[in-house]
């Protein structure tokens, strides 16, 4: 008998895979933003915003003000409420473009 | 009041958002022979919606008949799982009656159909629905609400009433001053997939031993689920689907530096989990933030011309025992839905008029519920290493040594279990002190 059993391997999906289940409708435009750059590049140093995402949507840059691949945004909110500096500018995209979950 | 605003008297009343307070204001008022409109932002009901989830049916079945209703599956177990790293210990509910009607109110459902057929019944009703419109601001007269603003070309809207339905990401509300952002010490992230299992039939009754429609719903604590975060895991069993997912605060995902995604992988690995979830295909991932502050995060619920319901009311149970928001947000929006009603009746939109709506909910289970657990969060925030690391660890090894086979006496096992225990909890004072502050969970 084995002494530890094997534990089944789980296949989980790559980011990017996994956003792949979702629908968009891309709205052409950032619904997100930062409101002062200069907090980001100069006061913030943890970086809230990219920690907590879970769609891969904030991305640390070295300039300082982080990039914002808004296409991947699944509209959680997250951002909005971790960012210490309450510098994230949060809108909903436009007549209901953005993601569609089907089962939610 | 000096002017009557200018109203287009079209609708009687507006409700920001079709989620399941939006739709239940919208039938409890078009029940009472109002016209709402329903103004919802995705492209049709539930598509931005995500919960875990169990639906409470308690309120909602007096509104609508349930049997057409897209549920899932009934909840015949309910399972509390503490996970530490390497070990699982476990409780499991599986009383007989909740196999019969009705079920005790706890359904799995999925949010993009069941909102959907939600709001249809509101229209049914005699409800208005608006999709694909996003509700950018409200519109006052002298103070007081008189309508709303939308993403629409000309897209102001009047009525006498609006009824703030937007869920716990609540921008209209924020802005219109009527309730302050919560702090990241008082929200959740979670992250959600909803699994399916191709290889063959069957699969789900098996793994969770079930039987036509019943179903299980199972909830993880401890550092095996989120780490050292204050949070947990779920896996709840839908008709041919299974929902996985953790949801954890904010702020303790900010610290932790792992990405929400990266803890759920973590959890769907764990010993305990893996043989559950194994095989499976992701049909949809999916996140969203529960508000989880409680009773001292509930804003002023009234206002001159507008009412908040549900997750924008933070109307949410979240204590690591229940996960409760789908029943108040239909609870309270049925109550905000009856006292429009009454106002309206007596011509009247100011905040005194609508009374009705926060002293029905006070005496509701709603507001009970959430401040008889309003000490639970913070006391499981303060003791957090001992119950979700220490505790997980000492009751795995306790038990272990209690049932360990050798040739010492069951005595000696008993004793050393106990003492593995005691060990954890800091001795018999330590385990005193922690009875009578969790004793209210059950007392
Ligand atoms: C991961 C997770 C798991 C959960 N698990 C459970 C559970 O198992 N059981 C349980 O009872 N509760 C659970 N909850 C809580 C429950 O989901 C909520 O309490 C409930 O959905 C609140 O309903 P609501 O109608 O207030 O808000 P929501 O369901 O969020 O609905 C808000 C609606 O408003 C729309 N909207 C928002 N802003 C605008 C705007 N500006 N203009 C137009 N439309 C807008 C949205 O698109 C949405 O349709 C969970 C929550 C989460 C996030
Ligand atoms: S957490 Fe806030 S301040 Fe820091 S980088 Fe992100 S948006 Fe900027
Ligand atoms: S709302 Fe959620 S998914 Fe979108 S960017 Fe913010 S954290 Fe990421």
């Amino acid at each position: 008998m084995s002494v530890s059993p094997r534990v089944p391997t789980v296949e989980n999906d790559s980011i990017e895979d996994r956003l792949y289940t979702v629908k968009y409708d891309d709205p052409g435009d950032s619904h997100l933003d930062v409101k002062v750059p200069g907090f980001c590049a100069e006061r913030c140093e943890s970086y809230d915003c990219v920690s907590v995402c879970p769609a891969d949507v904030w991305r640390a840059e070295d300039g300082g003000v982080p990039t914002i691949a808004y296409e991947n945004c699944l509209e959680c909110g997250s951002c909005r409420f971790a960012c210490p500096y309450n510098n994230v500018s949060w809108e909903y995209p436009e007549t209901g473009s953005g993601v569609s979950f089907s089962h939610g | 009041m000096t002017e009557t605003p200018n109203y287009d008297g079209k609708f009687d009343a507006i409700v920001v958002g079709a989620g399941l307070a939006g739709s239940a204001a919208a039938l409890s008022m078009a029940k009472r022979g109002l016209s709402p409109l329903v103004i919802e932002r995705g492209t049709s009901p539930g598509t931005k919606n995500v919960f875990g989830g169990v639906l409470y049916t308690p309120t909602i079945r007096e509104l609508v008949d349930l049997d057409d209703a897209p549920l899932e599956r009934y909840v015949a177990e309910k399972r509390f799982s503490m996970l530490s790293e390497a070990d699982e210990t476990a409780l499991s509910l599986r009383p007989g009656e909740w196999h019969d009607e009705p079920h005790n109110d706890s359904f799995t459902v999925l949010r993009g159909e069941f909102d959907e057929w939600f709001a249809e019944r509101a229209v049914d009703a005699g409800a208005t629905l608006l999709t694909e419109t996003t509700v950018t601001g409200l519109l006052r007269e002298n103070g007081r609400i008189v309508g709303v603003g939308t993403d629409r070309p000309d897209g102001r809207i009047r009525a006498p009433y609006v009824v703030l339905a937007e869920g716990g990401n609540s921008l209209v509300t924020e802005r219109a001053d009527l309730k302050e952002r919560e702090s990241r010490d008082h929200v959740a992230v979670a992250v959600k997939e909803v699994l399916e299992f191709p290889a063959r039939e069957g699969v789900i009754e098996d793994r969770f031993r079930l039987t036509d429609d019943a179903g299980a719903a199972y909830n993880y604590f401890g550092e095996g689920a989120v780490g050292e975060a204050f949070g947990g895991g779920f896996l709840y069993t839908n008709d041919d689907t299974v929902s996985v997912g953790v949801a954890y605060r904010l702020s303790d995902a900010a610290a932790s530096g792992q990405r929400p995604e990266e803890t759920l992988n973590r959890f769907k690995s764990h010993p305990a989990v893996a043989p559950l979830v194994r095989d499976a295909r992701t049909v949809e991932y999916s996140a969203k933030t529960i508000p989880e502050g409680g009773i001292e995060s509930v804003p002023d619920l009234v206002h001159d011309g507008a009412v908040l319901v549900g997750d924008t009311a933070g109307l949410v149970l979240n204590n690591g025992v229940h996960l409760e928001g789908t029943n108040m947000a239909v609870e309270s929006g049925v109550h905000a839905g009856a006292a429009i009603a009454t106002a309206a009746r007596q011509g009247r939109t100011d905040a005194a008029a609508l009374s009705g709506y926060p002293s029905a909910l006070s005496r509701s289970f709603v507001v009970e519920n959430l401040e008889r657990y309003a000490w639970l969060q913070e006391a499981a925030v303060a003791d957090r290493e001992l119950l979700f690391a220490e505790l997980p660890r000492a009751v795995a090894d306790a038990g272990a040594e209690y049932f360990r086979m050798d040739r010492d006496s069951k005595e000696r096992h008993a004793d050393r279990a106990r003492e593995r225990l005691l060990d954890a909890v800091g001795g018999y004072t330590g385990a005193a002190k922690l009875a009578a502050r969790y004793r209210k969970v059950i007392a």
